[in-house]
């Protein structure tokens, strides 16, 4: 809950608000005015709020701190009017079950408040002197915005000007996990002006070893919002949007149009083919990871440059490289993701600066258990239906089968009926555990059959795998397969 | 069918996990990496990855699977993949 008052506020009457039985920790930040502002003396201070939006904009922040920390109860109460010395100016509070929890809300709200609240301060001086503080320019002031930057721009590379491009550009980053945090991450630390976030998922316990944008306080967060909340606090003067929510046929063109650069952090071919062929079609430097345990490649795709990702994969369609190139993907070597990532905003913000050489050519096989790492040179293949075709998938509309509908709980798949099989897709060497119904993952032929003689639910250890064959399935025209999500 | 000569070969990934090596010198008269694949997995029987699903670079060139080889080539099989 989120409150404006031009009375003094209560510490004590707030916190019994907030009494709670299960709230194992009580987190309290009180902030409060005082006596000097960027070298000045400060006599006393003035507050002024646009009202209306003010509390809109506070009951947005405390609604997205609850729900990026779940279980967190927040409550905010920012003062109006004049106020002296040692004065608290706004109170937050906030009960959770555990500290990490109250700590980390209680900080992104302050956080918040201080970038996105409508409310402005006049400071009054010795002599009677005031002025308004203006929010940015505290925001610069706070992070020392061009000191932040100096080392970088004192490269011939960068220069003031290319620093300037950077705080100009655009960059959108799919998927915020294991490549995503890192390069997301380097490219705010650079000044890019404009990022955009895209993943659907929640933070997991599981991603913590290699997604270092979240800490156990943020298990349980929508990704997009926890972690445009972190790079925020990085690089205050960025701004930072978050779309929560998959990238799919329906908003690939909203999502790409306008971008400098797209970086491709996600984890199936599926969403890679589509991130590619929209950026094809639009124009848009795309900058490509993939992670394989200790091993990762690296492309960068440029129209009319190199070939693209149909002339390397002729012939072979998303789902049959999920099948191949995904479960098989569930363990992950931390830093090969965290290196392949940094390279990502490395090939970014070297493209935003003109100095991308050959990159836009190459593949870049990069294999952290033995130090090597290989360039192989790509060229447009004559016989790409893709490249050759341009002007046709300009105008193409996106066809990959990314029905919500494919997903099931098991209360859904209780509501197929007794007909329905649930059957487990097992990798070469693995069995199925504890007795499962279990088919190859390969086997398509036998999928086929048993999807013929009634609803078919696949699942398997990581779920990437059959969620990659349902869709494969449908787009074949079956309608009754699904994939069982995860938890 | 030319005759005899060495080819170098490099996996990566779930491929060299496979065939329990990373480099290889194979002596062969194989046309192409489709064939030079297929004597590999007669070799190692471990390596049921499908040719089918592999890209191939040839001296650090991608290539068609039916690319014919020269001896002393590089040959890399590379699987797919896509974890982030």
């Amino acid at each position: 809950m989120f409150e404006l008052t031009d009375r003094p506020i209560d510490s004590t009457a707030l916190q019994a608000r907030l009494t709670a039985p299960e709230a194992g920790a009580l987190t309290v930040f009180e902030g409060r005015v005082r006596n000097h502002h960027l070298g000045q003396p400060v006599t006393k201070l003035e507050y002024e709020a646009f009202d209306d939006l003010a509390r809109l904009e506070g009951e947005a922040i405390v609604s997205e701190a609850e729900r990026i920390y779940a279980g967190a109860k927040v409550l905010c109460v920012h003062r109006t009017g004049p106020l002296q010395i040692g004065e608290a100016a706004v109170w937050i509070g906030v009960a959770s079950a555990h500290r990490q929890t109250g700590f980390a809300a209680c900080r992104h709200v302050i956080e918040e408040l201080k970038l996105r609240l409508p409310v402005w301060k006049k400071e009054h001086h010795p002599g009677g002197a005031a002025e308004w503080v203006n929010c940015t320019a505290e925001a610069a002031a706070r992070t020392g915005a061009n000191e932040m930057f100096a080392r970088q721009a004192a490269l011939p590379e960068v220069g003031a000007a290319g620093q300037q491009k950077l705080a100009a550009a655009r960059v959108l980053v799919v998927g915020v996990g294991g490549l995503g945090c890192p390069a997301a991450l380097y490219l705010a630390g650079a000044g890019i002006g404009h990022l955009t976030l895209v993943d659907g998922s929640k933070v997991e316990h599981s991603n913590l070893h290699r997604q270092i944008l979240f800490t156990t306080a943020e298990v349980g967060a929508p990704k997009a919002l926890a972690a445009a909340a972190r790079l925020r606090l990085h690089n205050p003067a960025a701004r930072i949007t978050s779309h929560e929510g998959e990238f799919t046929p329906q908003n690939a063109r909203a999502l790409v149009a306008g971008q400098d650069v797209v970086l491709d952090c996600t984890d199936n071919f599926t969403s890679r083919f589509l991130l590619h062929d929209t950026c094809l079609a639009l124009g848009v430097p795309l900058v490509q990871a993939a992670v394989h345990r200790f091993e990762g490649t690296l492309d960068v795709f440029r129209q009319g440059a190199g070939g693209c990702l149909h002339c390397q994969w002729l012939g072979r369609t998303p789902g049959d490289l999920d099948l191949a190139g995904n479960c098989a993907g569930g363990p992950v070597f931390g830093p090969a993701v965290g290196v392949l990532g940094v390279m990502q905003a490395a090939e970014t913000i070297k493209l935003l600066l003109g100095h991308e050489g050959d990159a836009p050519r190459q593949t870049r096989l990069v294999n952290l258990l033995d130090g090597s790492q290989l360039i192989i040179e790509r060229s447009a293949r004559p016989d790409c239906p893709v490249c050759s075709r341009l002007d046709q998938l300009k105008a193409a509309k996106p066809t990959t089968v990314t029905d919500t509908s494919l997903f099931l709980n098991a209360a859904g798949v209780t509501a197929l009926g007794a007909t329905a099989q649930t059957i487990y897709l097992t990798e070469p060497g693995e069995a199925a555990p504890g007795g499962r119904s279990a088919v190859a993952a390969l086997d398509l032929a036998r999928l086929r059959e048993l999807a013929a003689a009634g609803p078919l639910v696949l699942t398997c250890r990581y779920g990437v795998r059959s969620a990659a064959l349902a869709r494969l399935l449908r787009g074949e025209g079956t309608t009754n397969v699904f994939t069982l999500t995860q938890a | 069918m030319s005759s005899s000569r060495q080819i170098n070969v490099r996996f990566f990934a779930i491929l060299r996990e496979q065939a329990g090596a990373s480099t290889l010198m194979v002596n062969s008269t194989v046309p192409d990496p489709a064939a030079l694949y297929a004597e590999l997995q007669g070799r190692h029987p471990g390596l049921t990855f499908p040719a089918t699903l592999l890209r191939v670079a040839v001296n650090e060139r991608y290539v068609a699977m039916t690319t014919p080889l020269a001896a002393g080539d590089r040959v890399v099989f590379i699987p797919p993949v896509a974890g982030g």
